[in-house]
């Protein structure tokens, strides 16, 4: 019961979420000139941000576009991490050596500054859609180095194993190997890294979009409804300013719950 | 990369982005003292190499001058020259010095120091900024008849020379001494980087109030170097601090509710909020998206699009006018009271784009040629009533068809697109205007400027409209008569209206708070605000 309570609150606030952009009469970008920084009202549940577009239905976008960005974005980088690390394990020593010297590489190459050169590189007309989309594929293209490690090192003890020996005995090809034997066996290995990414790469959104790099407007993102907690100008005049952010931490607890008992189950 | 996104680390920054309220503590106010902040360090204490707003300030406070800009009428006022006389062709300008003149440390003030502080600024191996408003400063010369008369002759006219004499500090011949021997009312005291700049009161300045008490009232002034505005604002509230300048409206309307005695709002500034289009031929954008920015009929649909009131109310919280042209109402003498600008309404707009080739389809817009209208604007980051001007205009330009991103990249980047590569389709940013007279406005608008927003540095006009400004933005610089200056400029800004190169959105208000306590104040849009009196500025009951 109490391993279900996780999920069932992330599958209660995804629904919400989904819910109020479903109800709601307005879209995440429309600006109700005539209610800026309004209170919680009935037309407005949580009020309106400083250009009078309804908190509820920002957050609840924010909520499911940064879930699925990083969900995606985290299923990526796990398969290109496995696919790193299973070549590496069953690849001669010299080109292992090679391959984990270029995991290193990107593990110490400054992932910020990338991550600000390859948003540079957008053209200046890309929609907000496909800032979202870019934002999630750079974060994907950049986090694997540090999955592929561990699963190098998982998989590099596999390769002696009796089981796996005995398999190409039997005259099993390399990809049956690893489709029947040696991704089940790795299974506990890269989901939690898959579940460790997934509130990784939703803070890492957040903090892209804070430096307003991320998501562009006027789609929603975490980061840039932060923004608003760093004028205490607003703070004082709503406390719904305060939602975007405990609804995150609320995100990032469940999804860390998720990755330790992935881990512990590990 | 795993350590930087862990969550643990990312909640430790977000948490860096709330609001630090530690407390927070100014130097001790000596009696009589006032005290304000400024942002930075002054660069220099030196008067005649001044480029930045700090070291300015202090210029102001420190140095004596011959004319002073009255900040209210914007017309020069006799300080240290009694009187001064400007020739009929505009090349010679007579100064007449007050007897008896006494530099801080008791040594008379005569011609000589004044000869030796003028060419001083104007020497090239000063490379003094003020300089340059002379036009041709090698050419000018300086001779002293006597101990109380200077002739200063030009080469060539320069409009509102009176004017550049408020920028150049008089200081003793051959002594330069950064400000600690001065003329003006206060001199440099102490300076501690990063933490304040103290000045003390010059017992020997000239001026005095009507019952004769010598001036300044004040014993000194202390600068905080403070960029933290809530800190800022803690301080003026608990009665450290005497004024606050160039608020912005989000702090303004926390002072309002806190202390609404001593907050200002002066109405619009002279600064400007603006528009554009690139309509450089060489710009690296599609032909297409040339013709759109080149056809006047696109640029005034969407200024009718534009919702100025809006822009003003929500963005500046009410605290900005919005803007219709190139000169505030706020510059009395300037303003075109008679401009004729496009009407704003979404169903104008629409006539027009469709009079210029436009048609919508679905709730999208096409040219003639059956490409969608979609296009960036750029802005700089760290702007937030810019930013939010941005995705306001985003959404008025979508109800007549048109698809705009906004992108918003630091500064450096912002010039380089801008100026070097001109690889943007639109750009909204700030123009601030220091200068009342409309000559300040040169490099802006002439076509061969570098800085022209829309097309810079054309080797000859590109449009008629565009040789026409040039026509009349030289008129104004060459003529000695105000009448003539005056209407050249109206001129310009009845073709900025109609053809609409930028689009002007609002002018920003001047925002600023003044304790209850200080005496004297006489409120002023232009710098250095609501300080320009600092002579007569008095703290109620003295020491505190």
């Amino acid at each position: 019961m109490k391993k279900c309570l996780p999920a069932a609150a992330l599958l209660l606030l995804i629904l919400g979420g989904a819910l109020v952009l479903r109800l709601a009469p307005y879209d995440y970008a429309f600006q109700d000139r005539d209610a800026t920084m309004a209170p919680s009202t009935a037309r407005h549940w949580t009020g309106t941000d400083e250009l009078g577009r309804d908190r509820a239905v920002r957050v609840a976008a924010a909520l499911l576009i940064g879930l699925t960005g990083a969900t995606v974005a985290a299923a990526i980088t796990t398969t290109i991490a496995a696919c790193f690390g299973l070549l590496a394990a069953f690849s001669p020593a010299s080109i292992a050596a090679i391959l984990m010297f270029v995991s290193d590489i990107f593990l110490s190459l400054p992932w910020l500054f990338l991550l600000m050169m390859a948003r540079s590189l957008l053209p200046l007309t890309a929609s907000p859609l496909e800032t979202a989309v870019a934002t999630f594929l750079v974060l994907a293209a950049l986090g694997w180095p540090a999955c592929a490690r561990a699963i190098y090192r998982g998989a590099s003890v596999l390769r002696s194993a009796e089981w796996l020996i005995y398999g190409r005995a039997c005259g099993l090809k390399p990809r049956q190997l690893v489709r029947l034997h040696i991704l089940p066996h790795l299974r506990p290995l890269i989901l939690p890294q898959f579940l460790i990414c997934v509130p990784a790469f939703v803070v890492a959104e957040a903090n892209l979009g804070a430096l307003g790099l991320g998501v562009g407007e006027p789609m929603p993102s975490w980061g840039a409804m932060l923004l608003e907690l760093d004028n205490s100008a607003l703070l004082a005049q709503s406390h719904w300013v305060y939602l975007p952010i405990a609804l995150l931490v609320a995100v990032l607890l469940i999804l860390e719950s998720f990755a330790r008992e992935g881990e512990t189950n590990a | 990369m795993r350590s930087l996104m862990h969550p643990s680390f990312v909640l430790a920054s977000l948490l860096a982005l709330l609001p630090v309220t530690a407390a927070c503590q100014a130097a001790p106010r000596q009696p009589r003292e006032l005290a304000w902040a400024i942002h930075y360090d002054p660069k220099t204490f030196d008067p005649a190499k001044v480029d930045d707003e700090a070291s300015e300030l202090v210029r102001y406070l420190t140095g004596g001058v011959l004319l002073r800009l009255n900040r209210q009428t914007q017309q020069p006022e006799p300080q240290l020259a009694e009187s001064f006389h400007v020739s009929p062709q505009g090349t010679a300008i007579v100064f007449k010095l007050r007897d008896g003149l006494r530099f801080s440390d008791g040594t008379a003030l005569t011609s000589a120091d004044v000869a030796w502080s003028l060419r001083r600024v104007l020497a090239p191996s000063t490379q003094s900024v003020v300089a340059e408003e002379f036009i041709s400063p090698n050419e000018v010369t300086i001779d002293t008849p006597d101990k109380l008369t200077v002739r200063v002759h030009l080469a060539k006219p320069v409009v509102g020379v009176g004017k550049i004499f408020d920028e150049i500090a008089i200081e003793p011949a051959n002594r330069p001494s950064e400000g600690r021997v001065t003329s003006g009312p206060f001199t440099v005291a102490e300076y501690k980087r990063g933490q304040y700049v103290r000045l003390s009161r010059n017992p020997n300045y000239w001026d005095h109030d009507a019952a004769g008490a010598t001036l300044p009232y004040a014993a000194g002034v202390r600068l905080d170097i403070q960029n933290n505005r809530e800190e800022e604002i803690s301080l003026f509230l608990r009665g450290e601090y005497d004024v606050i300048d160039r608020l912005s409206p989000e702090y303004f309307g926390i002072l309002a509710q806190k202390s609404p005695q001593s907050v200002h709002d002066l109405g619009a500034s002279l600064n400007t909020e603006q528009l554009w289009f690139n309509q450089s031929s060489g710009a690296p954008l599609p032909d297409f998206e040339k013709a759109w920015f080149q056809n006047r009929g696109f640029r005034v649909a969407v200024s009718e699009a534009i919702h100025r009131a809006d822009l003003a109310r929500i963005a500046y919280q009410g605290h900005a006018t919005p803007a219709f042209g190139f000169v505030s109402p706020a510059n009395k003498v300037w303003h075109n009271d008679d401009l004729k600008y496009p009407r704003e309404g979404v169903a104008d707009a629409n006539r027009m784009l469709a009079a210029s080739g436009f048609h919508p389809s679905g709730n999208r817009l096409y040219d003639s040629a059956g490409h969608p209208v979609k296009f960036s604007i750029v802005t700089n980051s760290g702007n937030a009533a810019r930013q939010k001007m941005a995705s306001m205009i985003q959404q008025d330009l979508a109800a007549i068809g048109m698809q705009v991103t906004i992108v918003a990249l630091d500064f450096p980047a912002l010039i380089e697109r801008l100026l070097h590569k001109q690889d943007y389709e639109a750009c909204l940013l700030g123009y601030m205007n220091a200068e009342p007279d409309p000559s300040s406005m040169m490099n802006l608008l002439l076509s061969s400027a570098p800085n022209n927003g829309w097309n810079p540095s054309q080797k000859t006009p590109a449009t008629a409209w565009e040789a026409e400004i040039d026509k009349n933005m030289r008129l104004q610089a060459g003529s000695g008569s105000q009448q003539a200056r005056k209407l050249a400029v109206d001129r310009v800004q009845q073709i900025v209206a109609d053809q609409q190169p930028l689009i002007y959105l609002v002018y920003p208000n001047v925002l600023e708070a003044v304790s209850p306590q200080l005496h004297g104040v006489q409120p002023s849009i232009l710098s250095p605000g609501p300080v320009w009196k600092i002579a007569s500025l008095r703290r109620q009951g003295g020491a505190r």
